[in-house]
C-alpha cells in the first residue's frame, strides 16, 4: 500500500504544480513577464514610437503619403506606379486607397493597445518604477492615447465645426477583446482633451525638457543636452510626445474644437518656453552635407525618428517620374515664387528642380539624409513651433488682427518672405494662412486637417479648388471594422 | 535426415552392455501380450510417497506395495540413482515416476504392470549411451498419426516428430502422416517451423491427431496500449493490431503505406504534388478530421491543403514521437503496430487522443545462445509516367499554329514569324523530338542491410542493431539514406525486478533533386534540342513576345522559355540531415503477484540541419538586371534543434478472482518538448564552384536571421479500468487528466474519459447448439478526448522586439497578439459500436463498426474590430461532426495440405459536416471570393470555403452547361438559375463533395508449401475531384508550352463541334468552374508480394536457421476513372524490392 501512497503523492505534486506548466516563451515575451521589469515597462512605451514610425502610419502614410496626396500636393503621373492616382481622384472605392486607409486604422489602433496595456499595468507596478520613469511613462502614453486617437478622429470624422454630434471613433481606453462604441466627435474631443491635461500634469514635474538648461539642440553639439542625460530612456525628450508636445497637441485639439483661449495659452506656452530656437539661415540652407539642417531640427517639438527609412525616402521623393514630385508650375504657385516667395528658402532647399522626359518638376530635398554624415537622425515631424505660431496666430485673430499676422510674419521673416502679410478679412487672412502651412507643413501631413478643420477647399495643383465635403474630407471606416464592430 | 540419424544411433547400440539387453529380451517375450494393454486405467493408479533424500528403491517398494507393479531393473543402474525429495499425496503413478526420473542418469518404460528401469540415453548424439536396440526393444510399439494445422485442419508435412529426449524421430508425410516405433511410455514431441512444439505421451496404439498451434507472434490476440498489453477478448475499445512481419510483406520500403491497408481508416493523403518523393512526409488522419486547417488566413487552395492538425499520435516503446521518426524507422525491427482509433482505446492517451494513436513495438532481445539476423533488400524503383498525355514535336507545332502564334506581334512582323515558325519546323523535320519526361526521371537502385543479434542468458539480455538504407529517389539526385544503430539490454536479476535500456542512433540524410520541379520537363516543348551541336545545354532555347492588351509600355512583353536542365548541370544543392539520440530505461517490479511497478523514461535529441544553395548562375537569376549582378546566388541554412523528455510510472494490477477477471492501471506521464530554430540566407556568389556559405557577399536587403524558440510540457495522470466476468460481459473504463502548457492560464487541467462495454456472446452456454458461430462479441463505446495540435503560446498576450528597429530611446516591444486566457483544448466527443462475427471456426470473420464524432470547441480565429488593436484571436469556437462506418472481412477459402488462400476486404465510408464555424471562417469565404475575382491565377482553382451544414470536402464552383456550340464559349448558371456567358464569383456553389462513398483495400494470400504470394489493392469508390489537369493543360493552357494531347482533340474548333473544352485559339484564363468536376474512382495494385521459404536441406549446409527469399512489388498499377496527371512537381513511382532474410 506504500507504493500507492507514493504514486497519490507524485499524481498531487504535479498537478498542483500549474506553474510549471506556465511555459513562457523565449523568442517573443509574455505581457506579464514585460511587466515585470523597470526595462519592460520603458521597452513597450519605445515600442509605442516604433510601431508609429511604419509604413502604415507616422512613417509613410500620415506624414509623406496618402495624406498629403489627398491635400493634393504632388502631381499624379500617368504611370501610377505607387498606386496612389485613384487616391489623389476621392475614388474611396480603389482597393489600394482602401487597402492604405484600413492599414492606417490598424495601425493607429494598434498603437492604441500598446498605450492601454502599459496604462493597464503602470499603476500595479508603480512601486517598482522610479518617480521620473513613472510618470514619463503613464503621461507619454496617455498623452499618445490622446494624440493617436485625435488623429483617428481627424480622418475618419467629420470636423467638429462640420458636426459636432456626428459619429466619431471609437475611444478604446481598455485592452481586451471586446468592441469600444463609437463617440460623437464632441465626445472623442473631450476625452482627448482630458487625458492630454492629465499627461500634461503628470509630466510637468518631472520632464527632463523642462530643465533649465535644455535648449534644443544638434546631437553632435558640445554639451547636447537632449543626448546629456546618462540614461538613453531619458534623452532626446523631442522625439517622444514631452511636455511641450502635449501642449502643443492640447492646443490642436482646442482648436480643433474652437475653444480658441485654451488653444492660445497652449500655444504660447510652447513659444514662450525658449526651447526651440528657429533655425540658422545658414544652417537651413547650408550646401555642406555634416552642416545642413533641412528639416529644421531645433524647431520640432515633437517628431519621430525614423532613420530606417532612409532608403525608402530615396524611392519615395528621387525615383525619377513615378515617386512623388510637384510639376514645376505648381511648385511655383505653392510658394508663390513669382511673388511673395522669391527668396523663400524653403523653396530654395526643398525644390530640386529635375528636368527629364516627363517634363520639369521638383523633387522633395526635406527628408533627404547624406549617407553618414548628417547633422541630425531623419525624422518626420509631428509637431512643429511654427504651427504653434499659426495657431496663436489664428486664435488672436478675432480679437487682435494686427498681432494675429505679426504672428504669421514672425515665421515667414525666418523663411525669408520679408514681405509684410496684409489681409482685409478673416477669409483672406485663413486663405494667407493656409498658403502658408502648406508651405511649411509640405510633405508633413497636416495639410489635409487643417482644410477639414477649416471646411475649406482643397487647393488642386491645377489651381482649382476641391470642394470641400464629407465625401472627401471622411475616410470610411474599414469594412472589418463595421462588420465585426456592428458600426453603422 | 531424421532417419538417418536413427540409423547412427542404432549402430551405436552395438557396445551396450549384453546381459541388460538379454534380461530386457526375455521381459519383452514375457510381457508381449500385456504391452498391448497398455491402457490409461493401468496409469491412474494412484500413490501417495512423501519424504526426503529417499533412495529409489524405496520408493520403487512403497509404489509396489501400494499399486501392485513391479520393477524391474538392473541393480547396478542404480548405484548411479540420486535419492529423490517427494511430496505426492494421491499422485499418479505416471506423475509420481517422472519426478521422480526427473534429474536421473536413468529412464523407465510401464510395460503392462511392470515399471522398466533403464539408462537415459544421452542427448549428445557424439557420446555413445546405452539403449535399447531398436529391432530388439522388448517394449516397442508402433505409433502413428497425422499432424494438423489447429486453426485449418491442413496437414502439416515436413513436420519433426522426436521422441523426448531422443534423437530418435520421423518427419511427417505429404498428408501430414507419420509412423513412428516408440518405447511404452515415451513422449513425442511435435515441431515445425512456424508452429509451437507439442508434446503428446501416446496412450495406447490407436491413430493419433497432433494440432499444431500455429506459432504466431507472443503477442498475437492481444493489444498494446502503449501502457500495457489487454488481452484483445477483454477489451471493448476499437483497433488494429499488424505485425511487423505483416506489414513488411506489404510495403517493406514504407511503413505506414501499410498500416493503410490493414485498416484504410489510417487515410494518408494522395499528395498529388510531390508524388513519391522519398524526402516528402505523408499526411495522415484517422476517421476523419477534427480540426479546421489553421492558417495564416491565407486562402487555401484545395490541391495545396497539406496540414497536419488532424495528425495522430505516435507511441513508441511507450512514449512519443514524432511522425518522422516512424517514417524512418527500421521495419525489420518493428514487433507490431496498434492502431487505437476509438475512444475506448485513446481515452488513455487525453488531450492527444482526438486523432487517434498508433502504438508502435520494438522487438525485444530473447535469451538463448547468439543469434543473428541478416535481412538484404535490394529496391528498384522505376518512374511512372502513364499518365502523361504529351504532344509530340510535330503535333505541339500544328497546336501552336492553330493557336495563332504565329501571327504578327508588337514589333514582331509577320515575316519574322513566319521564320521562327520555320526554324522550329526545320527542327521537327529534322527529328528532334524531345522525351523531356525521361531527362530528370531515373531507375533507382536502393540497398538495405540489416542485421540484428540477439541473446544472453535468463538474467541478461543484449541485443543490437544496425542499418544501412539508401532510399534514391526517382527523379535524379533526390534521396534519403539512413543510418541507424541500436543496442538493447535487458536485465533481471531475479524475478521481481526487470531493467531495461535502449539506446538509439539514427542518421538521415536527405537531398532533394537538383533538377527542379517535374512540372517544368513536363511543359517543355519537344521540338526543342537538349543540347546545341556542341553538346552544351542551351539555357534559352526559345522566347516569346506577348501581347497582353494592355495599355501603355506593359502591353507587350517577352517570355523566355527557361532550361530546366540547365540548373541540373550547376552545383545547388538542397539537402538536410538530422542526427538523432534516443535513450530509453525503463524499469519493473512485480511487487506481488499481479502487481507491477513500471516506470520509463525517455530522452530524445534531434539536430536536423538544412542547407540549400542555389548558384548564381541558376536559371532563377536569368532576369537581373546587370546591376544585381553581384546579388545573384543564395544560400540558406536552417537548423533545428528539438529536444524531448518523457517519463510515465504505471502500477497494473490484475487478479482473476473467481470468474471476475480485473485489470487496473494507474499511472501518470510527464512530457516536455523543446523547439529551437535558427535560420539565416546569405546571397551573392562569385562563381557556381564555390558553394560554401563563406563566400557569400552579403545578406538580402532588410533581412535579419530568423529564430523560434517553443516549449511544451504536459503533464496527465491516468485510470484504466479493464474488467471482465466469465470472460463474456466486458467493461472498460479509463480515466485521464491533462494538464498542457498549450491550455489558457484559466483552464489548465483537463479531464477525459471513455466507458466501453461488451459482450462475447459466442461464450455463452446457449450459443453452443450454433456451432457455426465460433466468435460474436458486440461492443460499444463513448468517451471523451480532447487534441492540442496547435501552436503553444496561443493563450498568451506576447510581445515581440523591434529589434532591427531601434528608437533612439532604446529597443522597443510591441504587442503581436491577444492572448485568450480561457483557450482550451478541442473535445472531441466518440462513440462506436460494432460487432465480430466469426463463422465456421472463424472461417469467415465480418466485423463491421459504425462511429460518430462530434468535436466541439474546434480551435477558430475570432475576428475582432481593427479599433481593438487586434484583427483576431484564438477561441474556441466551431463544431464539426464526423460519421462513419467501417467494415472488415476475412475469409478463408482454401485450406489444405498444400494450399492456403485466404481473402479479405477492409472498407470504410467517412462523412464530415461542419456544424458550426467562427465569423472568421466566414470572412474567409469573402476573402476568397476576392481573391478569385480579383488574382487570375486563382480563379481556375478550386479554393477551400467553410460553411455550416457542408463536409470540409466540398467543392465550390460555378456550375455550367458546358461549351456553346455555336462559339465555343462556356455557359454558365447562375444563383437564380438563369443562363450566362458571363462568370461572377457570385454564383460560386457548393456542386460537389469530395468524400469517396468508400474507401478500401482488398487482397489475397495464397500459400502453396513453401511459396507465399500476397497482393493487396487499395481502391477509392465514388468520390469527385476538381480535375485540375484538365484545366492547367488543357482548357487554358498556354499554347508556348507543351500541354496535354487533349488540347488538340477537344477542344472547340469551329461552330457546331460538341467539345468538351473551349476554342482552341482562346488564351485567356477560364474560370472556376464544375464542368471540371468529374468521378473520382480509383483503384490500385498496392503490393504483391512473393516468398519462398528455403528447404532446410539448403540453408543449413550454410550454417544458416532459416532462409526466405522475397520479392514485393508496389504501386505496380493504377487505374483512376479521372485522366488527371499525377505527381506533377514529382512523379510518382513504382518500386520492387528483392530481400534475403536469414538467421545464423
Amino acid at each position: 500500500m506504500k507504493i500507492f501512497f507514493w504514486i497519490i503523492t507524485c499524481g498531487l505534486l504535479f498537478s498542483s504544480c500549474k506553474k510549471w506548466l506556465d511555459v513562457k516563451p523565449e523568442s517573443q515575451i509574455s505581457k506579464d513577464e514585460l511587466f515585470n521589469t523597470p526595462s519592460g515597462f520603458q521597452e513597450a512605451l519605445n515600442g509605442v514610437y516604433s510601431r508609429c514610425t511604419q509604413d502604415d502610419i507616422y512613417g509613410e502614410e500620415l506624414s509623406m503619403g496618402t495624406l498629403e496626396v489627398l491635400a493634393q500636393n504632388y502631381t499624379m503621373p500617368a504611370q501610377d506606379k505607387m498606386g496612389y492616382l485613384q487616391t489623389s481622384l476621392y475614388n474611396y472605392k480603389d482597393p489600394y486607397f482602401i487597402a492604405r486607409k484600413d492599414s492606417m486604422w490598424k495601425g493607429l489602433y494598434n498603437a492604441i493597445v500598446n498605450c492601454n496595456l502599459i496604462l493597464e499595468n503602470v499603476e500595479t507596478h508603480k512601486s517598482m518604477l522610479s518617480a521620473v520613469d513613472y510618470a514619463l511613462i503613464k503621461g507619454e502614453s496617455l498623452g499618445l492615447r490622446a494624440y493617436l486617437h485625435f488623429d483617428a478622429l481627424r480622418i475618419f470624422a467629420p470636423s467638429f465645426g462640420n458636426n459636432p454630434t456626428a459619429g466619431g471613433v471609437p475611444y478604446v481606453t481598455d485592452f481586451s477583446n471586446t468592441v469600444t462604441p463609437m463617440s460623437t466627435v464632441t465626445q472623442v474631443l473631450t476625452k482627448v482633451i482630458r487625458d492630454l491635461i492629465d499627461a500634461k500634469t503628470i509630466l510637468k514635474p518631472v520632464d527632463p525638457i523642462l530643465n533649465a538648461g535644455y535648449i534644443a539642440g544638434y546631437p553632435g553639439d558640445k554639451d547636447d543636452p537632449e543626448t546629456a542625460s546618462p540614461t538613453l530612456f531619458q534623452q532626446n525628450r523631442r522625439h517622444r510626445l514631452n511636455y511641450y508636445a502635449v501642449c502643443g497637441s492640447l492646443a490642436r485639439a482646442y482648436l480643433y474644437m474652437n475653444k480658441k483661449d485654451s488653444a492660445l495659452s497652449n500655444a504660447m506656452e510652447v513659444i514662450g518656453s525658449g526651447k526651440f530656437p528657429w533655425t540658422k539661415t545658414a544652417d537651413f540652407i547650408s550646401a555642406d552635407a555634416q552642416t545642413v539642417d533641412r528639416i529644421l531640427y531645433k524647431e520640432l517639438v515633437f517628431a519621430w525618428y525614423i532613420p530606417s527609412k532612409t532608403a525608402e525616402i530615396v524611392y519615395l521623393f528621387e525615383g525619377g517620374p513615378v515617386s512623388f514630385y510637384i510639376e514645376s508650375n505648381a511648385g511655383n504657385t505653392l510658394y508663390e515664387t513669382g511673388g511673395v516667395g522669391g527668396e523663400d528658402l524653403r523653396f530654395k532647399q526643398w525644390m530640386k528642380p529635375v528636368t527629364d522626359v516627363s517634363g520639369s518638376r521638383y523633387e522633395l530635398q526635406k527628408y533627404i539624409q547624406d549617407k553618414d554624415k548628417n547633422r541630425h537622425p531623419l525624422m518626420a515631424p509631428a509637431l512643429r513651433l511654427s504651427e504653434m505660431y499659426y495657431i496663436a496666430s489664428e486664435c488672436t485673430y478675432d480679437t487682435d488682427p494686427l498681432k494675429a499676422t505679426s504672428l504669421v510674419d514672425s515665421v515667414r521673416f525666418r523663411r525669408g518672405i520679408n514681405t509684410k502679410l496684409t489681409v482685409t478679412s478673416k477669409d483672406e487672412f485663413l486663405g494667407e494662412l493656409v498658403k502658408e502651412a502648406r508651405k511649411e507643413f509640405y510633405g508633413e501631413g497636416q495639410l489635409f486637417y487643417m482644410y477639414k478643420r477649416l471646411g475649406r477647399s482643397i487647393i488642386g495643383l491645377s489651381g482649382l479648388g476641391i470642394p470641400a465635403t464629407n465625401k472627401v474630407f471622411v475616410l470610411p471606416l474599414p469594412n472589418d471594422e463595421i462588420e465585426y464592430g456592428n458600426r453603422n | 535426415m531424421i532417419f538417418t540419424l536413427l540409423c547412427k544411433a542404432a549402430r551405436r547400440w552395438q557396445p551396450a552392455e549384453a546381459k541388460t539387453i538379454l534380461v530386457m529380451k526375455l521381459t519383452t517375450m514375457l510381457l508381449l501380450a500385456g504391452c498391448l494393454q497398455l491402457s490409461a486405467a493401468g496409469l491412474a493408479q494412484k500413490v501417495s510417497v512423501t519424504g526426503e533424500n529417499i533412495p529409489l528403491k524405496k520408493v520403487f517398494r512403497e509404489v509396489r506395495r501400494q499399486t501392485g507393479y513391479s520393477f524391474f531393473y538392473n541393480a547396478r543402474l542404480l548405484e548411479n540413482a540420486h535419492t529423490v525429495n517427494i511430496d505426492a499425496k494421491g499422485m499418479d503413478l505416471q506423475e509420481l515416476l517422472d519426478q521422480c526420473f526427473r534429474d536421473q542418469p536413468l529412464s523407465y518404460a510401464i510395460v503392462g504392470r511392470t515399471v522398466v528401469v533403464r539408462p537415459r540415453r544421452d542427448e549428445s548424439p557424439t557420446t555413445p549411451s546405452p539403449a535399447p536396440l531398436l529391432d530388439t526393444a522388448p517394449a516397442r510399439i508402433w505409433i502413428s498419426g497425422r499432424v494438423l494445422d489447429e486453426s485449418n485442419n491442413v496437414p502439416v508435412s515436413g513436420a519433426n516428430i522426436v521422441i523426448k529426449g531422443t534423437q530418435t524421430g520421423t518427419v511427417s508425410g505429404k498428408e501430414g502422416d507419420f509412423r513412428i516405433g516408440i518405447n511404452p511410455g515415451e513422449v513425442l514431441v511435435i515441431s515445425f517451423v512456424g508452429y509451437k512444439s507439442m508434446e503428446v505421451r501416446p496412450a495406447g496404439v490407436a491413430p493419433l491427431t497432433v494440432r499444431l498451434r500455429t506459432n504466431k507472434d507472443p503477442l498475437a490476440g492481444m493489444v498494446i496500449t502503449g501502457y500495457q498489453v489487454i488481452n484483445k477478448e477483454s477489451f471493448t475499445g476499437n483497433s488494429t493490431t499488424v505485425s511487423g512481419e505483416e506489414l513488411k510483406k506489404v510495403n517493406p520500403q514504407n511503413v505506414l503505406q501499410g498500416i493503410q491497408i490493414f485498416d484504410p481508416s489510417f487515410s494518408i493523403a494522395v499528395n498529388n504534388l510531390s508524388g513519391s518523393n522519398p524526402n516528402s512526409l505523408p499526411v495522415i488522419n484517422v476517421r476523419g478530421s477534427t480540426a479546421l486547417p489553421s492558417g495564416n488566413g491565407d486562402v487555401l487552395s484545395r490541391t495545396s491543403l497539406a496540414s497536419n492538425v488532424n495528425l495522430p499520435t505516435f507511441i513508441l516503446d511507450g512514449f512519443e514521437v514524432s511522425l518522422e521518426k516512424v517514417y524512418d524507422m527500421d521495419i525489420n525491427r518493428i514487433q507490431s503496430i496498434t492502431l487505437l482509433k476509438d475512444a475506448a482505446a485513446t481515452a488513455i492517451y487525453g488531450s492527444r487522443a482526438a486523432n487517434g494513436v498508433l502504438v508502435v513495438t520494438t522487438k525485444a532481445p530473447r535469451e538463448g545462445k547468439l543469434q543473428v539476423y541478416y535481412n538484404y533488400e535490394l529496391n528498384t524503383t522505376t518512374p511512372d509516367l502513364s499518365d502523361y498525355h504529351l504532344l509530340n514535336a510535330r503535333e505541339k507545332l500544328d497546336y501552336e499554329v492553330l493557336a495563332d502564334l504565329y501571327t504578327r506581334v508588337g514589333g514582331i512582323s509577320q515575316d519574322d514569324q513566319d521564320v521562327r515558325y520555320f526554324q522550329k519546323y526545320k527542327n521537327v523535320l529534322s527529328g528532334v523530338n524531345t522525351y523531356w519526361l525521361s531527362q530528370p526521371v531515373r531507375t533507382t537502385f536502393g540497398h538495405k542491410h540489416s542485421l540484428y543479434l540477439e541473446g544472453g542468458s535468463n538474467s541478461i539480455r543484449y541485443g543490437v542493431d544496425l542499418r544501412y538504407q539508401t532510399a534514391p529517389g526517382v527523379m535524379k539526385g533526390s534521396t534519403r539514406d539512413r543510418y541507424s544503430l541500436g543496442m538493447d539490454l535487458a536485465y533481471n536479476p531475479n524475478k521481481t525486478f526487470l531493467f531495461k535500456n535502449v539506446l538509439t542512433v539514427n542518421q538521415v540524410n536527405s537531398r532533394e533533386s537538383p533538377y527542379g520541379a517535374f512540372s517544368d520537363y513536363a511543359r517543355m516543348n519537344p521540338y526543342f534540342p537538349k543540347t546545341d551541336t556542341a553538346g552544351n545545354i542551351i539555357q534559352a532555347p526559345d522566347s516569346w513576345l506577348i501581347d497582353t492588351h494592355q495599355s501603355g509600355s506593359g502591353q507587350y512583353v517577352t517570355d523566355v522559355a527557361l532550361n530546366p536542365l540547365y540548373n541540373a548541370t550547376l552545383h545547388s544543392f538542397n539537402k538536410g540531415s538530422y542526427l538523432e539520440l534516443i535513450d530509453a530505461f525503463s524499469g519493473e517490479w512485480n511487487i506481488a503477484k499481479g502487481l507491477r511497478l513500471r516506470s520509463l523514461l525517455s530522452y530524445t535529441k534531434k539536430k536536423t540541419d538544412y542547407n540549400t544553395f542555389i548558384s548564381p548562375l541558376a536559371n532563377e537569376f536569368y532576369f537581373y538586371p546587370t546591376s544585381l549582378l553581384s546579388k545573384r546566388g543564395s544560400y540558406n541554412y536552417t537548423t533545428y534543434d528539438e529536444s524531448t523528455f518523457d517519463g510515465n510510472i504505471t502500477l497494473n494490477y490484475n487478479r482473476q478472482i473467481g470468474d471476475h477477471y480485473i485489470n487496473v492501471l494507474l499511472g501518470s506521464n510527464v512530457r516536455t518538448y523543446s523547439f529551437d530554430a535558427k535560420s539565416f540566407t546569405a546571397i551573392g556568389f562569385t562563381n557556381d564552384r564555390f558553394t560554401n556559405i563563406g563566400f557569400a557577399n552579403s545578406f538580402p536587403d532588410q533581412s535579419s536571421p530568423a529564430g523560434a524558440l517553443s516549449r511544451e510540457r504536459l503533464f496527465g495522470t491516468l485510470l484504466g479500468i479493464n474488467y471482465s466476468l466469465k470472460n463474456r460481459y466486458l467493461l472498460d473504463i479509463n480515466l485521464r487528466a491533462d494538464g498542457s502548457s498549450k491550455f489558457g492560464t484559466d483552464s489548465k487541467i483537463a479531464n477525459f474519459w471513455a466507458v466501453g462495454l461488451g459482450w462475447n456472446v459466442h461464450k455463452e452456454d446457449f450459443m453452443r447448439q450454433y456451432r457455426a458461430i465460433s466468435q460474436l462479441r458486440f461492443r460499444v463505446s463513448t468517451g471523451l478526448t480532447g487534441s492540442v495540435q496547435f501552436p503553444p503560446y496561443l493563450s498568451k498576450t506576447t510581445y515581440t522586439y523591434y529589434s532591427t528597429n531601434w528608437y533612439s530611446t532604446g529597443v522597443g516591444a510591441g504587442v503581436i497578439s491577444y492572448g485568450n486566457e480561457t483557450l482550451q483544448w478541442q473535445r472531441t466527443r466518440e462513440s462506436d459500436a460494432g460487432f465480430d462475427l466469426g463463422l465456421f471456426k472463424d472461417r469467415l470473420i465480418i466485423s463491421p463498426r459504425y462511429y460518430y464524432k462530434i468535436t466541439n470547441g474546434l480551435l477558430a480565429d475570432i475576428n475582432l474590430p481593427p479599433s481593438s488593436g487586434f484583427l483576431f484571436y484564438k477561441a474556441n469556437l466551431g463544431d464539426m461532426a464526423n460519421r462513419g462506418y467501417e467494415l472488415g472481412l476475412k475469409y478463408t477459402v482454401i485450406s489444405n495440405r498444400n494450399w492456403t488462400v485466404n481473402v479479405f476486404a477492409n472498407l470504410v465510408r467517412n462523412t464530415n459536416k461542419i456544424l458550426k464555424i467562427s465569423n472568421a471562417l466566414k470572412a474567409y469565404n469573402d476573402k476568397a471570393d476576392q481573391a478569385q475575382q480579383n488574382n487570375d491565377s486563382l480563379r481556375a482553382a478550386p479554393l477551400l470555403r467553410y460553411h455550416e451544414g457542408q463536409s470540409l470536402n466540398t467543392i465550390y464552383a460555378v456550375r455550367s452547361l458546358g461549351i456553346d456550340p455555336e462559339n465555343g464559349q462556356e455557359i454558365f448558371i447562375k444563383r437564380n438559375g438563369s443562363h450566362t456567358y458571363t462568370w461572377d464569383v457570385k454564383d460560386i456553389v457548393p456542386v460537389a463533395d469530395a468524400t469517396p462513398k468508400v474507401t478500401g483495400s482488398f487482397g489475397t494470400s495464397v500459400s502453396f508449401r513453401r511459396f507465399q504470394l500476397n497482393a493487396n489493392f487499395f481502391t477509392i469508390l465514388g468520390g469527385k475531384s476538381y480535375n485540375q489537369t484538365l484545366v492547367d493543360r488543357v482548357e487554358n493552357a498556354d499554347p508556348r508550352y507543351n500541354v496535354d494531347r487533349r488540347v488538340l482533340t477537344d477542344r472547340w474548333k469551329k461552330p457546331g463541334d460538341h467539345a468538351f473544352f473551349k476554342d482552341i485559339r482562346d488564351l485567356g484564363t477560364s474560370n472556376l468552374s464544375d464542368r471540371f468536376v468529374q468521378n473520382d474512382n480509383q483503384l490500385s495494385l498496392q503490393s504483391v508480394y512473393l516468398s519462398y521459404d528455403c528447404s532446410s536441406l539448403f540453408y543449413s549446409r550454410m550454417g544458416m536457421k532459416n532462409l526466405r527469399l522475397a520479392f514485393t512489388m508496389n504501386d505496380v498499377f493504377h487505374w483512376s476513372s479521372m485522366k488527371i496527371e499525377r505527381g506533377t512537381d514529382y512523379p510518382f513511382a513504382r518500386s520492387f524490392t528483392f530481400s534475403v532474410q536469414t538467421s545464423f
